[in-house]
């Protein structure tokens, strides 16, 4: 090799990386990811505007909120239990929306999933509290699942939307929660519509001793490693996923649209209906009404963040937990309602769909 | 009366007209012939304004038009019939037609419209009632509509995709006369195909795209069907057909007395054929005369109201798609869109498609991407599908590659009997003759082939055997030699209605 030779290598190799750097960039600027950063960044930047024109600074409102989701250990405990029931029940949206199953109805599936737990809670099991725990749990996944069945069985049965009969079970579900608490789960003497205090030792064990994490969130994470992995490397995933992409594909793959839609709906409740144990065993310690207002709404909210991929819905659904947690904070300390939070949400998830639609070409399937 | 000049268009690396010049002039014929990917339809979404140019220049009866979008392309006089039509089914033709027209205040004029309809309809030889639902309307007529509105709409370059490719024998006949009359009247009309025959028989000029630069233009008379094949592939795909002399074997598909009712209409009656290992039963006919309900029954897709389906001596009336295809029944759907294919999914996974439940590409339900992808490059290799990668999407491949994935899924399994419906439609002359080679293989190696066709000239190509598909109905099938072409082209069209269940 003559010295020139050597010297246009030296010299091309890092021009050739600067030439290709602007189409690295481009290129990860267009991913998915960080397209849905660049939306939450902007959603924050709007709602920066709307705290100026309250009259607060925005930088106080946004230093409360960064302090108060992660200012302490206990903070940073609060936040991640605030994400778990997200992280559950936006799973369980995300893969039914990406088989084009409309299941909105996480709300009421978690709303029976507490029922579930506290039953069996309450039933005064003669099992060490070791097995009683994961039985409540299990109790509230199976409630949940029953909910879903009901929707799926309603809409492959009489043809009802499932959007309509999900919604509507919603209701149902939540008056359920009211209907056993006036009733027999309700506390004699309460004046409020709750359960007794679980016992101590039934309680969901901490993950982090020393602060209020529970071990939620190590479902949730265990969850959606699960989901991903039947979602993209199993069969029943592979279906789902046709099925999303054509109805007439499925039939013509031989898929049973009835067994899918039906399966789909279960494995959501079931996440939906953990989520409520968990909500019960982790954090309430009792069944209270209107435990579950709000859940089912954001656990679409997750879903659609994530882009209906079941990896991404674990750092949406950690997004929305601290942001709420940190909304509770910037509302004590600067005085700026923490309904600010639903602005931001709103925005996000506005911004992170014309975003991704923008992209002008579907996602992976 | 349409002029561009040095278009040129990239989509990233892809250059998909490379300074393309084009000339149409009033009262004549324009052919622009290419096959799939070659900038055809690149070069016609630049001129409506659909994508912006990178450079060129177009001029609609001199005037300029740059920087234009749709609306401004059609009110400078030019109309587009696309191949998939722009029609509100549910609506009247008057009604459809005023959709179209430019804004003429806010007091719609149905009568006056309809009057125009009925003086250009009789002017141009339409026969189009402008009461009719649209609905209602076979696929010849809808097409009819279409060139009504742009006329209407003043469009005096008229533009037409693929026009024949879903029409019978006599509404070409049909449709290319009313192209010679608007000729006659002074309009321009660029024809854009996949026919050569048709191409030769009506236009007077004729330019051929290939990798986005034009490789040839022709005056139509003194040009041949070869030297068109040649500009359009590069390379020479008129060499004859290999058949192999088969011997028919057994019996493998029995279908008797097969009836489909849907919504109390009748979409088949008593359909009853078989066919032997090595032979290729070819049905002609209209699309919509029962052949989507036929293949849909015969898949196991829909069930049918009556009658019975023998695959391979085993019963199969009632078995669920999976148990046909694992009993070798094969099937290409005629929609590559939505069904046969899922183009946001890799190309593996659609080579393996319909055979995920199956050892070794899942085992317990979960799936085994090693024996997948080797599949897929197995599959790749043998059908020369041309794709980057195996988990590429499918969408990013040309239409002649994404229907070898088809095929080599449906081939590749070694079927007993393959249904093709439709396999060529929208193909290009070099993916066609891969997907016709693939099928007279399946047909040397003992496979039986149903090869349902709207197009004549393939039908007889291929069958060994011929019948006719007609408002749900199948005529007795007769062997090549003895089909008599005049009378498949009637029967097709319902012409014979009588006839019908006797031989061709």
């Amino acid at each position: 090799m003559t010295p020139d030779e050597t010297k246009t290598m030296t010299t091309a190799l890092p021009r050739a990386a600067i030439l290709a750097w602007p189409a690295i960039a481009s290129r990860l600027l267009r991913s998915t990811a960080m397209r849905t950063v660049g939306a939450v960044l902007l959603a924050l930047l709007l709602t920066a505007l709307l705290i100026a024109i309250a009259g607060k600074s925005p930088i106080a409102a946004y230093g409360a909120m960064l302090r108060g989701a992660f200012g302490s250990l206990d903070r940073i405990a609060f936040g991640l239990n605030k994400s778990t029931p997200y992280i559950l029940a936006g799973l369980g949206v995300a893969i039914c929306f990406r088989a084009k199953v409309i299941n909105i109805g996480a709300e009421g599936q978690i709303a029976l999933g507490g029922v579930g737990a506290t039953t069996v809670a309450l039933a005064g099991l003669a099992l060490p509290s070791a097995l009683v725990v994961p039985f409540a749990l299990a109790a509230g996944a199976l409630f949940g699942a029953v909910w879903a069945g009901v929707a799926a069985f309603v809409r492959l049965r009489s043809g009802v939307h499932e959007v309509l009969c999900t919604l509507l079970l919603n209701f149902v579900g939540v008056l359920i929660v009211s209907e056993v608490l006036h009733g027999r789960l309700g506390e004699e003497g309460a004046g409020f519509p709750q359960s007794p205090l679980l016992a101590r030792s039934l309680w969901l064990p901490k993950a982090w001793p020393g602060t209020d994490l529970h071990l939620g969130i190590v479902l949730a994470v265990v969850a959606t490693v699960l989901v991903h992995l039947l979602f993209w490397r199993t069969t029943f995933g592979m279906r789902l996923r046709i099925m999303g992409a054509s109805q007439a594909a499925a039939a013509y793959v031989g898929i049973s649209q009835a067994r899918a839609t039906m399966a789909v709906m279960l494995l959501a409740g079931a996440l939906a209906g953990l989520a409520g144990g968990i909500e019960v065993l982790g954090v309430h310690y009792r069944l209270i009404e209107g435990f579950s207002t709000g859940f089912g709404f954001n656990a679409v909210a997750v879903a659609l963040i994530a882009s209906l991929n079941p990896i991404a819905v674990l750092p949406a659904g950690l997004f929305l937990g601290f942001l709420e947690a940190g909304a509770l904070a910037m509302q004590r300390e600067v005085g700026i309602p923490s309904s600010l939070v639903f602005v931001i949400q709103g925005l996000t998830m506005l911004l992170v769909l014309c975003a991704l639609g923008l992209r002008g070409q579907p996602g992976k399937v | 009366m349409l002029e561009m000049r040095g278009i040129v268009k990239s989509y990233g690396p892809v250059r998909a007209n490379r300074g393309i010049d084009m000339d149409v002039a009033p009262g004549s014929i324009t052919g622009l012939l290419g096959e799939n990917g070659s900038g055809k339809s690149t070069l016609m979404k630049v001129l409506f304004g659909v994508v912006r140019p990178d450079a060129g220049t177009i001029r609609v009866k001199g005037r300029a038009l740059s920087g234009h979008g749709p609306a401004e392309a059609m009110a400078a006089g030019l109309g587009m019939i696309h191949q998939h039509f722009t029609l509100v089914e549910a609506m009247s033709v008057t009604e459809n037609v005023m959709l179209g027209l430019p804004k003429t205040g806010a007091r719609l004029d149905p009568v006056g419209v309809a009057a125009q309809i009925r003086t250009q309809s009789a002017a141009y030889g339409l026969d189009v009632d402008p009461a009719a639902i649209v609905a209602d309307l076979p696929h010849g007529q809808r097409q009819r509509v279409e060139i009504l509105k742009a006329i209407l709409r003043g469009a005096d370059v008229l533009i037409l995709d693929e026009p024949t490719s879903n029409l019978s024998p006599p509404e070409v006949e049909g449709l290319l006369s009313i192209m010679a009359r608007l000729r006659e009247q002074g309009r321009a009309i660029v024809f854009i195909s996949h026919k050569l025959d048709e191409v030769l028989a009506i236009c007077d000029d004729i330019v051929v795209l290939r990798d986005g630069a034009v490789s040839g233009r022709r005056k139509a008379a003194g040009a041949t069907r070869a030297d068109l094949a040649r500009m359009m592939v590069g390379r020479d795909v008129s060499a004859p057909l290999t058949r192999a002399v088969v011997t028919p074997g057994e019996i493998v598909l029995r279908v008797s007395g097969l009836g489909f009712v849907v919504d109390g209409a009748r979409r088949l009656s008593d359909v009853g054929f078989t066919m032997r290992a090595g032979e290729i039963l070819a049905i002609a006919g209209i699309d919509g005369n029962g052949q989507n309900e036929l293949v849909a029954c015969l898949a196991g897709i829909t069930a049918p109201s009556e009658g019975g389906i023998e695959l391979a001596g085993q019963d199969m009336s009632g078995a669920s798609v999976t148990q046909r295809i694992q009993v070798g029944l094969a099937y290409v759907p005629v929609d590559r869109g939505s069904t046969s294919l899922i183009s946001a999914m890799s190309v593996a996974d659609n080579l393996v498609l319909r055979d995920i439940e199956q050892k070794p590409y899942s085992r317990l339900g979960w799936l085994d991407r090693r024996a997948i992808a080797a599949r897929a490059a197995l599959l790749c290799q043998r059908f020369a599908i041309k794709t980057a990668s195996p988990s590429a999407p499918a969408r990013t491949l040309s239409g002649g590659n994404q229907q070898k994935i088809v095929l080599a899924r449906e081939i590749g399994r070694s079927p007993k009997v393959l249904i093709a419906h439709q396999p060529v439609w929208g193909l290009d002359p070099g993916a066609t003759r891969s997907v016709i080679d693939e099928i007279l293989a399946l047909r040397a190696a003992g496979g039986a082939i149903l090869y349902l066709s709207s197009s004549l000239e393939e039908v007889l190509m291929l069958g060994d055997r011929i019948a006719v598909m007609q408002g749900g109905r199948l005529s007795q099938p007769v062997a090549r030699a003895q089909a008599d072409i005049t009378r498949i082209g009637l029967l097709m069209a319902g012409a014979d209605g009588m006839a019908a269940g006797r031989a061709v």
